[in-house]
């Protein structure tokens, strides 16, 4: 979805950051540092980094972004919780999937066999 | 009044607070599998579980059945579905279709672990954004009386991940209000054995991410304050921290 958004806005954006790598070049992407220091702490659970995190975020982007990003946050909590003990796979529609997960070597994480199961299944 | 957002000193929106408010009415009340008093239970034992030090041991362990499940309780859930609410909480990228049969013979039915999994995300998801925020946790609801409905969808199916979900191409009866035919993603449809879990969470995200329709806008709505390149960064970052491949 973050190349997809990327690709239609005609904006620039280091897919290293989902990994956790904030060097690269998004300028594209405002606050994006912030925004992924923000996420860290909160799946962290770091209650000292969330506030710094909080704070830095509130300072530079003001109240409106930070109840949004929070939003986003609390949503996939949810939604990595859904796929995970559903077993789902993931979708067969969505676009540059394999390039995207290549890159950043998803196949990493456990729940990737829920995908390479359906696909070895599949054929 | 739950959810007095107004008092605190962030803008934030209407929609949101009609969404945590609407779902923690729902909360309080019977569900298909589950009476008042277990829903509300059952969001207790969420915010419970990040805490239970048997969870902070099984999630350390090579194996998530290397330990016999003692878990810290604040409440009189029955030991199946209590395991379930703090595993989900805690231990997630180990659950697997076999532990889901396995409960089922015991006394959590498929039907009731797919309700008892959508309050506790739903909980998470708006626990979280009060954590992030730095606002203190909800109280719960009082339970409302009455019994649960024992209500299973037709045509429920099985064959796409763990447990039995509406086909994705319809024809959907009576839960027509969930997704167009043909029109969906397995992450929608992963609730929906059932579907007051998926309603529940089309309301949540439509809030705190996008709504469906919403979802094809790769721009950005005007009523956010972040773009979409912004969202899916987070969105991103947080699955990639949980380790999350879907």
């Amino acid at each position: 979805m973050l190349r997809v958004s990327a690709g239609k806005t005609g904006r620039q954006v280091d897919l290293h950051l989902v990994n956790g790598n904030r060097e690269g070049d998004s300028p594209g992407l405002p606050f994006a540092a912030e925004l992924v220091a923000l996420a860290e702490a909160a799946v962290q659970r770091d209650e000292q980094a969330l506030g710094r995190a909080r704070h830095d975020l509130l300072e530079r982007a003001g109240g409106s972004v930070l109840v949004d990003a929070a939003g986003v946050i609390g949503n996939f909590q949810r939604m990595v919780r859904i796929a995970d003990c559903t077993g789902i796979p993931v979708d067969e529609h969505r676009p540059n999937q394999e390039e995207v997960r290549d890159l950043l070597n998803l196949w990493r994480f456990p729940s990737a066999k829920n995908t390479d199961a359906e696909r070895t299944e599949g054929g | 009044m739950y959810f007095a957002y107004h008092n605190a000193d962030l803008p934030i929106r209407d929609d949101l607070f009609a969404a945590h408010q609407s779902f923690w009415q729902r909360l309080a009340k019977p569900g298909a599998w589950f009476d008042g008093r277990h829903r509300v239970a059952i969001a207790a034992e969420s915010r419970n579980a990040w805490d239970c030090s048997f969870c902070t041991a099984r999630k350390n362990a090579l194996s998530p059945h290397a330990l016999e499940a003692r878990h810290d309780r604040v409440s009189n859930l029955p030991e199946t579905a209590l395991d379930a609410v703090h595993r989900i909480v805690t231990d997630q990228q180990r659950i697997s279709r076999k532990w889901i049969e396995d409960n089922a013979k015991k006394d959590l039915s498929e039907a009731a672990y797919v309700e008892l999994l959508g309050l506790v995300v739903a909980v998470i998801s708006i626990d979280e954004f009060h954590r992030t925020l730095g606002l203190p946790l909800e109280e719960l609801p009082a339970p409302e009386p009455g019994e649960p409905s024992g209500y299973l969808p037709a045509g429920a199916e099985r064959g796409t991940g763990f447990v039995p979900m509406l086909p994705a191409d319809g024809p959907l009866g009576e839960n027509q209000d969930l997704w167009q035919p043909g029109f969906t993603a397995n992450v929608i449809r992963a609730l929906s054995f059932v579907p007051d879990a998926v309603r529940d969470w089309k309301n949540l995200a439509a809030a705190q991410y996008l709504s469906i329709e919403g979802m094809a806008n790769m721009v950005g709505q005007d009523d956010r304050a972040i773009n979409r390149m912004q969202m899916e960064v987070l969105a991103a970052r947080v699955s990639a921290m949980n380790e999350c491949f879907y």
